[in-house]
């Protein structure tokens, strides 16, 4: 069981590690997704509509299938000889591809919530398009999202661990591998348990500090 | 009675006593305790210390220890007083999944247990009687506010109570809709029904109520007659809340 | 991308729909009774009986649904008793474990949901129960719990949507269900992008549905506008009447 405490802690850093990497990289998608669906142009609203409602509606770990093992026949195609996409890399874009969508939803939410007003009185004052956007909409727009955001922070740590399915050796992974070696599931799959817990407790700490930190004096929210 | 709230006591020492088709009226200014009076009687809120009776029955309460509130003893005995004291409330309350319909009979049908058909005829007799009929399949949303409290008395008057309380049944409303309100409150005062209104309808209170009490800080400050309470105030400070609201 | 094996894949995955719905349906139906009662209790004024609840919906939505799964399937076998009972029959077979697996983590998340909403029901809507002297049983069943229901709905559907999503999950547990049937049919014709594909669009297909079937029942506890009622009069009064 020693053995296996380094181990999980070696999990337990992949799990963190892949969650932040595609959580940021979600953001990002997530706030381009959402200036598409507001955006003027037919194309990039229908694109972005169709990615989210697609991906909304279908499983994380099809996803994380069809990008470990389409991922996978692409470079053997391209390469021209059989080579595997790493778990790691799959994950991280499968889970980037679902984090982006919803977040997609969330920062639509948050942007539509900014009253009209605030526009009229950025651009009245002479503030660019993107003085705009930086200076006025996104401060406000932080504060309404981040219950909701913290929510699919939490969904993501957890989704996670189904990456292990394809092979990651994330906390999921170790629990797993330690389970059926020292023939004790319990054991290994409640040690799981209680790293996971404390990930998202973590975290729930860390939205409830950053969230007072945006509470505007004397605003009721 | 004493109710005590978290700071300071919002009743102290009140005893009024109602008498069959008595309509007694509750004045004072707001903060006087006169809701909370009301509130008291079907034990809405529940009186530290104090004794009540109602129609001739004792009611079994827990005093407060320590401040601690006080509490029902007997579950039952409560929910039968109530369902003889109809409650009309300033916010009308109607439950919004409901018709208004269904509202009113509501209480015919789950609490006094009539058969679901027999409960749907008394609701619609009284829908009618405070002029609502050809509203009863509406939600209480598509009703403008008067019609809401209207149904709302409706819904009371369903239950067929012994004593009818209204917590300033008009105050929630738009100056021009209560008069329609008030119209209903008189028919049933008319008829000789017992009441306890408590309302800032000073000239509608002089006009319906046998009696009046004037509550200030907590205490009933004055209580009478209608007749003499409204010309001859013994308080001074009963005569300048009169004249402050004429 | 071969349409051929993708339409051979949609065919055969479609069967394995029934699976899937095998393992949604009663999983949905499981957590929302269970989670009604102890909704309410999260809501009670009571500390204790509320935090003990709390711990329970905590610990399930903090922690991923394939752990509860695995230590259901894999960990409660380590326990003696549990091997020894009579329980164990169904406990040993996959299908109930991911049953039991989905039905609490579910329950987990409906509970905070309805508690949430219980607890934003007007005080005076309360009230005016209490003043007509309903019990709080009749009070909770009649008043509280279809207010709270209707306020709850748009939350609900998306718990609802999530479930037959979550139940791909059985396939670790070797259950057959779409995505089961779907890694199989990959690693016997190497296609991934034919046969996942199609997974996806069985999957939406699914997805529409239940949006399609909430979103009816939302407009119909919405109540019909006062035109259509009266049009409607006596099939309200036979709704309403025994």
């Amino acid at each position: 069981m020693n053995g296996f405490a380094i181990q999980f802690l070696h999990g337990l850093s992949m799990t963190v590690l892949v969650a932040a990497v595609s959580g940021v990289l979600g953001t990002a998608v997530g706030l381009a997704g959402a200036a598409s669906k507001l955006s003027a142009y037919r194309i990039p609203m229908w694109l972005a509509e169709i990615y989210t409602t697609v991906i909304r509606g279908v499983p994380e770990l099809l996803v994380i299938l069809l990008i470990y093992f389409g991922g996978t026949a692409a470079i053997t195609f391209v390469i021209g000889r059989y080579v595997e996409i790493s778990a790691l890399s799959a994950g991280v874009i499968a889970l980037t591809v679902v984090f982006g969508a919803y977040s997609t939803e969330i920062f639509r939410g948050a942007i539509l919530s900014i009253p009209r007003g605030q526009w009229e009185a950025a651009s009245s004052i002479g503030l660019k398009s993107w003085q705009i956007w930086l200076l006025v909409i996104l401060p406000q727009m932080v504060r309404v999202a981040l219950p909701a955001f913290c929510n699919l922070w939490i969904s993501l740590l957890k989704d996670t661990a189904l990456i292990s399915v394809v092979g990651l050796t994330d906390i999921m992974r170790v629990a797993f591998v330690g389970a059926g070696s020292m023939r004790a599931p319990l054991t290994f799959y409640l040690a799981a348990s209680a790293l996971y817990l404390l990930l998202t407790s973590l975290s729930l700490l860390a939205f409830r500090m950053i969230e007072q930190h945006f509470v505007v004096p004397g605003q009721l929210r | 009675m004493r109710n005590r709230s978290a700071i300071t006591p919002v009743l102290r020492g009140v005893t009024l006593t109602a008498h069959r088709h008595e309509v007694i009226c509750i004045l004072g200014s707001s903060g006087s305790g006169k809701s909370t009076l009301l509130r008291c009687l079907n034990l809405l809120e529940v009186p530290n210390r104090g004794r009540m009776w109602a129609l001739g029955e004792r009611l079994k309460l827990r005093e407060a220890v320590n401040g601690r509130g006080g509490a029902v003893l007997d579950r039952r005995q409560i929910q039968r007083v109530r369902a003889s004291l109809g409650m009309v409330f300033q916010s009308f309350n109607l439950w919004p999944h409901r018709t208004i319909l269904e509202n009113v009979a509501e209480g015919p049908t789950h609490v006094l247990r009539q058969p679901r058909r027999e409960a749907i005829g008394v609701a619609e007799q009284y829908l009618a009687q405070v002029g609502l009929a050809d509203r009863r399949h509406h939600y209480p949303r598509h009703l403008s506010g008067g019609q809401q409290q209207r149904a709302g008395i409706a819904r009371a008057l369903a239950m067929e109570p012994a004593v009818l309380l209204f917590d300033e049944p008009t105050s929630a409303l738009d100056p021009e809709l209560t008069g329609e309100v008030l119209k209903v409150i008189r028919s049933l005062a008319e008829e000789g029904r017992t009441m306890l209104l408590v309302t800032h309808e000073i000239a509608f209170a002089r006009e319906v109520s046998t009696r009046a009490a004037f509550m200030h800080d907590g205490k009933i400050e004055e209580e009478g007659p209608s007749q003499r309470l409204f010309l001859d105030p013994a308080s001074e400070r009963l005569r300048r809340f009169l004249q402050s609201h004429y | 991308m071969q349409l051929d094996i993708f339409l051979q894949s949609i065919a055969t995955l479609a069967n394995a729909a029934f699976l899937t719905i095998a393992l949604t349906v009663p999983s949905l139906m499981v957590g929302f009774i269970i989670s009604v009662p102890l909704a309410f209790m999260r809501a009670s004024d009571s500390r204790y009986l509320s935090s003990a609840i709390l711990t329970y919906t905590y610990v399930f939505r903090g922690t991923p649904l394939l752990v509860q799964l695995f230590l259901i399937y894999y960990g409660l076998g380590q326990i003696e008793v549990i091997r020894h009972s009579p329980l164990w029959v169904l406990l040993r077979d996959p299908f109930w474990c991911a049953l039991l697996a989905f039905s609490l983590n579910s329950a987990a998340y409906t509970t905070e949901l309805f508690r949430g909403a219980i607890q934003a029901v007007p005080r005076g809507l309360v009230e005016a129960a209490e003043a007509i002297g309903m019990s709080r049983l009749q009070r909770a069943r009649l008043i509280v719990f279809p207010i709270a229901f209707r306020t709850a709905l748009p939350s609900y559907t998306n718990e609802v949507i999530g479930l037959p999503k979550a139940s791909s999950l059985a396939s670790t547990v070797t259950l057959l269900e779409i995505t089961g049937v779907a890694r199989r049919l990959v690693s016997e014709t190497f296609a991934p992008y034919e046969i996942f594909l199609a997974a996806g669009v069985i999957y939406l297909a699914l997805t529409y549905l239940v949006t399609s079937v909430f979103r009816l029942l939302e407009r119909y506890l919405a109540g019909a506008e006062p035109k259509v009622a009266r049009n409607t009069a006596m099939l309200s009064l036979r709704r309403v009447s025994p």
